[in-house]
């Protein structure tokens, strides 16, 4: 059997009608009451089976007070039964119903169909009550069954349902990101790059990185699919990143995934960029272990996350107020005229240095700074600091040591990410630490990280780097999770929301 | 039917889906800020109304500009990724040859001596321009010269030094215009596949002092 499944939207009215009609004839619903089912809704999840870019089936559930859920309706176009597809469609309805914390659920059925009868008690329906008389005008009964959504039960439904296959669309910063993943499988990661383009300016010009963009975003895309093997057409759906980044960049993901989403027909989840730099774990480990707590480090990034669900509880502890680290990184790499980017030259320098040759500041770490700013970091007085020493020294005419100078740079924003980012852990009682961002290239602070983890009694998880710096697999990994655990759609009015909150984690 | 889909961002979102010199469709949305929230609602808006599937178009048409820097990418953006999402052609076209067409749809007579002007806001106190003689045979508009930006006074000099004396009009940029250039350049194999943006502007960017390495070299 080779049909595909995903949300459906309310552009599918027409064909989901088509098959009510057609299956349940005189007690099929009016058209208007579908298009109240379809439409987005807190409560309410419809799902589509499609073979090719045809509907074959439907089926929807209603979850009633957070612990039953209501089998709406399912039906399976007459040329298509037979083959699994009602098997399907339920198995997706349990799963979402119990992601939705569920514990029970409900359905009724023609008396007159046995077909179906069996199906359910094959999923753990049991009957529990008869209604007379209730298919009218033929006069049919209705048998009354109901499911208790037990972890064996659900862990059937689950492992029944084939994963969907997203395409992730990132263009937040610098790095024009598309990935393919199945479910929690990653397929393709294909990233194009403008770094170089900025090196001259000594950080990422905004300007340059959306024309750059542009310029990869037909590349890019022909050979995420090509490393898939998949074509388009055979994508469930599309995610893409609605911030926070650079405006102008984010449009131009935000453009093409709405149009592609358009041409192709399928949904499309706006996702939140940070959080996708946490949702990646789930390519390597199948799943994101939570509560934990997130370290994201990038040229534009510097935020603490308390992740106690991926899909629905992100808190922001605290981020830069001023500077990110990578920028710190990088503006002092320009001072100490060692080029760009500055995160491996300086790595480089200091490799040779003694980091505790200069004591610089650790920013937002004292007694007063702590009280308001715990989780929160700055790195622009260092990197004055660092422009000050290095000055006082030249005026001194002393002969000094660009890898001592670099090496205690770096050692002090990284003692201070590493030491905030623990206290996070130990004040929440939170014993998992996720890194992310591309400053986890810096060898130093995933050394550090390591250690201090380790003497805190903290697990922690440090992706591949080419998953951890900005990529579209991550924004698809996310875009998946939250299909699998039943979001609806994104609409197409979305904006890219350059200072999105990680409390979004999708944007409706 | 060869039926294009055309999108263009450059003040507002124009989509338009024409077929031959007909307009199945057009739908503009008159916010110059809200291309990449407009884009999506006004593509399935505008095959809505033409009644046609995405998959029943034959090719998609970007505007290319001239134009300010952030709105012009989401028109372009979404026009390739919409080629690419049902595997047809991409063109470009130049978008004030569509706002030449419809000048001249309008009525306006033009030749080599009187000119059309058309001219758009390129923001800095600057105006983009292009100089159009009039349509040719097959119905193209024919350009005198390239686009280009400039300050005002410094487009009144080039024309007087040029001894043109141009024609203006009220005119607004309409993706249906600008599908029917392309449809009209394809039946006499004029069409440009190149969707490169018309920023005609460098990036703001300033490239810091550069600064001699300091201090004792690290081996």
């Amino acid at each position: 059997m080779d049909f595909a499944m995903r949300p459906a939207v309310e552009a599918d009215l027409d064909e989901i009608y088509a098959i009510e009609h057609a299956s349940f004839g005189s007690t099929a619903w009016p058209k208007q009451m579908m298009t109240t089912e379809l439409a987005p809704s807190p409560n309410r999840n419809y799902f589509v089976a499609l073979e090719g870019d045809r509907i074959v089936g439907y089926a929807g559930i209603c979850v009633v007070d957070g612990n039953h859920a209501d089998v709406m309706t399912i039906a399976v176009s007459a040329e298509q039964r037979g083959k699994g597809l009602g098997r399907a469609l339920m198995n997706r309805l349990i799963s979402v119903a119990a992601k939705r914390g569920a514990r029970e659920m409900f359905l009724e059925v023609r008396a007159d169909n046995p077909i179906a009868q069996t199906l359910y008690e094959s999923l753990g329906f049991a009957q529990i009550d008869l209604r007379r008389a209730y298919y009218q005008p033929e006069g049919i009964d209705a048998v009354i069954m109901r499911a208790d959504l037990s972890a064996k039960v659900v862990e059937l439904a689950q492992q029944a349902i084939r994963e969907p296959l997203v395409l992730g669309i990132e263009s937040s910063c610098d790095e024009t990101g598309v990935g393919i993943v199945r479910g929690n499988t990653l397929l393709a990661n294909v990233i194009a790059s403008s770094m170089d383009a900025h090196a001259r300016f000594g950080g990422v010009v905004p300007e340059i990185a959306a024309r750059a963009h542009l310029e990869s975003l037909q590349p890019t895309l022909r050979e995420a699919l090509r490393t898939a093997g998949v074509s388009l057409s055979e994508i469930d759906a599309i995610a893409v990143t609605n911030g926070p980044g650079l405006a102008g960049a984010l449009m131009v993901g935000v453009g093409a995934a709405k149009a592609l989403a358009v041409a192709t027909g399928k949904p499309i989840y706006a996702v939140n960029h940070l959080v996708g730099h946490v949702g990646v774990d789930v390519l390597e480990r199948g799943e994101v272990v939570t509560p934990t707590i997130a370290l994201l480090v990038s040229g534009g990034h510097t935020s603490l996350l308390l992740v106690r669900d991926l899909v629905s509880d992100v808190e922001l502890l605290g981020e830069t107020i001023d500077d990110a680290a990578g920028e710190a990184f990088d503006k002092v790499a320009r001072l100490l005229g060692l080029g760009y980017p500055g995160g491996p030259v300086i790595d480089q320098a200091a490799a040779t240095g003694n980091p505790k040759a200069i004591r610089f500041p650790r920013g937002l770490t004292l007694p007063k700074d702590m009280e308001k700013h715990r989780y929160d970091f700055s790195f622009s007085g260092l990197k004055t600091a660092v422009a000050r020493w290095v000055e006082v020294a030249e005026a001194k005419g002393e002969d000094f040591s660009i890898g001592d100078v670099a090496a205690s740079f770096r050692e002090a924003v990284v003692d201070v990410l590493v030491s905030k980012a623990v206290a996070a852990c130990l004040d929440n009682n939170v014993p998992r630490l996720l890194l992310g961002g591309g400053v986890v290239a810096n060898r130093r602070l995933r050394e550090l990280a390591a250690e201090r983890c380790e003497a805190a009694g903290i697990e922690l998880r440090i992706p591949a780097l080419s998953l951890c710096t900005d990529n579209g697999a991550m924004i698809a990994a996310l875009g998946a999770q939250l299909i699998m655990a039943g979001h609806e759609p994104s609409t197409l009015d979305f904006a890219a929301d350059s200072t999105l909150s990680v409390t979004s984690i999708q944007t409706s | 039917m060869n039926a294009f889909l055309a999108i263009d961002t450059t003040t507002g979102t124009s989509v338009a889906v024409v077929a031959g010199d007909r307009v199945l469709a057009e739908i503009n949305v008159d916010d110059r800020m809200g291309h990449s929230e407009n884009i999506g609602s006004a593509l399935v808006e505008v095959l809505k109304r033409a009644d046609v599937r995405a998959s029943d178009l034959t090719a998609v048409v970007a505007g290319r500009g001239p134009a300010p820097f952030t709105g012009l990418r989401v028109g372009i953006a979404a026009a390739v990724a919409f080629a690419e999402g049902i595997g047809r052609p991409l063109f470009g076209v130049v978008s004030h040859d569509a706002m030449a067409l419809a000048a001249f749809d309008a009525g306006l007579q033009a030749s080599a001596e009187h000119p059309l002007l058309i001219t758009t806001d390129a923001r800095r106190s600057e105006v983009y321009f292009t100089i159009y003689s009039g349509l040719d045979a097959h119905g193209i508009p024919t350009r005198m010269t390239e686009p280009a930006v400039a300050k005002p006074a410094a487009l009144e000099a080039l024309l007087q030094e040029q001894g043109i004396t141009a024609q203006t009009t009220e005119v607004t940029m309409s993706a249906a215009a600008l599908g029917r250039v392309a449809q009209s350049q394809l039946l006499v194999g004029l069409v440009s596949d190149d969707v490169t943006a018309l920023y005609l502007r460098a990036p703001d960017a300033v490239e810091p002092k550069a600064r001699g390495r300091i201090g004792k070299a690290v081996s």
